[in-house]
């Protein structure tokens, strides 16, 4: 029963059991296990030399020696092929082979008992702890190489806060020896302004069991105190409780002296803009305003969030928006200057002429935008209110130069005439007293010299203002044109419709200074004296007479005037038709002399309350 | 009923592929339209930029949801503020695929030459802000000569 129960419990065994009996080792008992690696062709009687089965031919001999020396023998994770089992291929599985010999009572062996146990398992996971060990190794060994060649110093401290390890770099840094105490030296190397926060920063960072990252300096070798960045992070193993911190240090001394003076430099030239009363702004590459200085706001009234980064836009009156828009991103795009000439809203509604200008910086930092809007309003008042000042001025000149001709040439015949009389006069009176006859020819004197300066007055003006210029074959279009521009003013002012129809008779013979003058006179006595209920429409027509004469009609739809009974006092000079209407009145007296002087001559109708016309003959009918 | 809207520039953290941009392509899709959010999505060489208009909280809550998502990062906020009107009808997204068949008929695609000019119901300022960040994330390649700002005549 017990024997029965002995063998079942061998016959299962995992490891592999088999006798080898006789000097020729046979097989003797082979159990379950030893049967399925040994494979099916060895049988029990057969000579293991000639049926080896997996065995390898080596251990073979090693049973061999065995068994002549009763010396045990193990052979330890053997690979061992496994034959071949439903059709799946063999593999190599681990044994340790045990060979023991056997002897008999009297100690003479007979055979051996060869054990065979898997040890795959094991034998896999000491392959798996050598690789590791072997990596860990060579890791361990870069790592060192690493932490030593690095420019930074390493460090690791524990819970406590002692140091553990300091790499080589911080001996070469402080110069202290090898055999300095770390923990007792590194507090005394630190800057005593930083030191206190050091040490605290350190602790806090430590108890809450987090990282850490601050700047301060470390005095160096040769006394100087550098800036040294010093980063830690905890080594976690329980979640909760950090048991070392590894860190490095880093010099950036030089960044920071720099960094320091760009921080210095950027906030003084902030400074510089928050104290300019200029609108002073920057932006982004991407044309995004960033900055807006003090000034802009108060100018503005707006924070700079209300502003926003194209906010500025908002400032300028509503119909320049969309150009001035167009035109910024157009500059943004191609990297442009920007400049233009913009009302600006200022913070009490009021308008103001600005000048922006914007332009971009390219640096190693990237590019950006810089700009100013510089208040020209005053200049800009100034100008207009001055050129409206010399257009008056430069007309009133003109005007009176043609006037001072004009009544230079009238007060000719009345002067001949004088001297007529003067001297019929002189023929027929006679004086008694000699002093009466002295008399005389201070008159004669009086007069002859009234007349040389009417003479050189009209020469003078003449030369200057070009009236007794040479005819020239004139373009009534273009002169009329020229004359329109200079009144666009008025012209816009009043919303006026001029229409110049000249293709009857369209060029003149005729003096430029004086074609220009009477077109200017009569149109700007039209648009002068418009009618305040309908805006002024007035018509320039140049035709041919039944005469082949060239004719030129300019017809208004304004007030009209009184045309006087005789016709050759019709205009006065400073005799104003419209007491409520500027202007000199010398206008159409000019024009009639004009036209009288070069052989022609004017005619007006006029209905008061519905319009003129003035006919112009240029030259009289043959 | 009150309105919000949105503008950010930001960078992909490597660049966005088709199927990247088709997958945003269609979430944005689904869930802008469930939660009213319309606008566009400007994307080129992993240049972002994005305007969405919807109410207050919904577009607050997606900046915030936005601002995390891990495909992009400087995410920055250039205009968070209320609107009379929406300007944009539904929810696009413009960029340049590298396979372009198939993407021209996906709902809700534009390429990027085909975005329209931004509406009048847009301030001039924010139209000006539309034009620089499309011009931030295209170049200024993409330009017909700038037509999408109103004229001086229609302002
Ligand atoms: C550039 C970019 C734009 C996005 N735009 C939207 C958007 O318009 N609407 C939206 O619902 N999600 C958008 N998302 C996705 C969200 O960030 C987020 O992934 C999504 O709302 C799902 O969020 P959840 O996973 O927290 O639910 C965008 C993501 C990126 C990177």
């Amino acid at each position: 029963m017990r024997e029965q129960h002995l063998h079942a419990l061998l016959h299962h065994l995992p490891a592999g059991v088999a006798t080898l009996q006789g000097p020729d080792l046979r097989y003797g008992y082979l159990n379950k296990a030893m049967q399925e690696l040994l494979g099916t062709d060895v049988a029990e009687g057969q000579c293991v030399a000639d049926h080896p089965g997996v065995l390898p031919s080596d251990l073979v001999d090693v049973l061999q020696q065995v068994y002549h020396t009763g010396i045990p023998y193990v052979a330890k994770a053997c690979s061992l092929p496994l034959p071949p089992q439903d059709g799946k291929e063999s593999v190599s599985r681990c044994y340790d082979l045990v060979l023991e010999p056997v002897r008999d009572d009297a100690q003479e062996i007979t055979g051996l008992v060869l054990f065979a146990v898997d040890v795959t398992q094991q034998e896999e996971a000491r392959q798996r702890a050598h690789t590791l060990a072997m990596e860990t190794r060579r890791l361990d060994a870069r790592l060192r190489v690493l932490t030593e060649t690095v420019p930074q110093i390493t460090f690791s401290l524990d819970a406590e806060g002692l140091y553990e390890y300091v790499s080589p770099q911080w001996y070469y840094f402080t110069g202290q020896p090898p055999t300095a105490d770390l923990n007792a030296i590194w507090p005394l190397l630190i800057h005593p302004d930083d030191r206190l926060r050091v040490l605290y920063q350190g602790d806090a960072a430590r108890k809450a069991g987090t990282g850490w990252s601050y700047e301060y300096r470390l005095r160096r070798h040769d006394g100087q105190y550098r800036w040294m960045l010093s980063r830690a992070l905890p080594e976690l193993h329980a979640p909760d409780r950090p048991v070392f911190w590894h860190g490095a240090l880093t010099e950036v001394h030089d960044q920071r002296e720099l960094s320091d003076a760009l921080r210095r430099g950027e906030a003084e030239l902030r400074f510089l803009a928050d104290s300019i009363p200029e609108l002073i702004w920057t932006a982004t590459a991407e044309g995004f305003i960033d900055y807006y200085n003090h000034y802009t706001g108060e100018y503005s009234g707006l924070t700079k969030e209300e502003l926003g980064p194209t906010g500025w836009v908002n400032l300028l009156e509503p119909r320049k928006q969309a150009e001035a828009a167009r035109q910024w991103v157009k500059s943004v795009a191609m990297g442009e200057p920007f400049e233009g000439l913009f009302r600006m809203r200022r913070h009490d509604g009021q308008y103001r002429w600005h000048i922006i200008r914007a332009r971009q910086l390219a640096d190693e930092r990237g590019p950006r935008w810089f700009g100013a809007c510089t208040d020209v309003d005053d200049q800009h008042r100034l100008r207009e209110v001055l050129q409206v000042q010399y257009d008056e001025l430069a007309r009133t000149n003109r005007d009176l130069d043609t006037f001072v001709y004009t009544a230079s040439h009238d007060l000719k015949q009345p002067l001949f005439n004088l001297r007529g009389l003067f001297e019929e006069l002189r023929r027929s009176a006679t004086f008694d007293d000699p002093e009466e006859e002295q008399l005389l020819s201070m008159v004669d004197d009086s007069l002859r010299q009234l007349d040389s300066t009417l003479q050189e007055l009209a020469a003078t003006v003449q030369d200057q203002r070009g009236l007794s210029a040479p005819v020239e074959q004139l373009d009534l279009r273009h002169i009329a044109d020229e004359v329109l521009l200079g009144l666009r003013a008025q012209i816009q002012a009043s919303d006026a419709t001029v229409q110049v129809e000249v293709a009857d008779a369209p060029t003149l013979l005729y003096g430029r200074a004086n074609l220009r003058s009477i077109l200017h006179n009569l149109l700007s006595n039209a648009l002068k004296f418009a009618h305040p209920e309908r805006p002024p429409v007035i018509t320039l027509r140049s035709y041919l007479s039944a005469n082949k004469q060239p004719v030129l009609m300019v017809q208004d739809n304004g007030l009209g005037l009184t045309i006087p009974k005789t016709p050759t006092t019709a205009f006065q000079p400073f005799v104003r038709q419209h007491p409520q209407v500027g202007g000199s009145g010398v206008g159409l007296y000019l024009v009639q002399r004009i036209l009288a002087s070069r052989g022609g001559h004017l005619e007006v109708s006029s209905s008061i309350g519905e319009g003129t016309t003035f006919t112009l003959h240029w030259f009289e009918e043959a | 009923m009150n309105l919000n809207h949105i503008v950010y520039i930001s960078r992909a953290v490597r660049p966005l592929t088709d199927q990247d941009l088709h997958e945003l392509l269609e979430q944005c899709r689904r869930d802008n339209s469930k939660n009213h959010i319309t606008g566009i999505l400007f994307y080129s060489h992993g240049n972002i930029a994005q305007l969405f208009e919807g109410e207050p909280e919904i577009t607050e809550a997606l900046f915030e949801r936005i601002k995390r998502d891990g495909r992009h990062s400087h995410v920055q906020k250039l205009i968070d503020k209320p609107i009379d009107v929406r300007s944009f009808p539904e929810w696009h997204m413009a960029f340049h695929p590298l396979e372009s068949v198939g993407f021209s008929q996906l709902q809700g695609f534009l390429m990027p030459d085909r975005v329209p000019a931004p509406p009048d119901t847009l301030t001039i300022a924010d139209a000006m802000l539309i034009e620089l960040v499309r011009l931030a994330v295209f170049g200024p390649s993409t330009e017909p000569a700038f037509p999408s700002l109103p004229g001086p005549t229609s302002a």
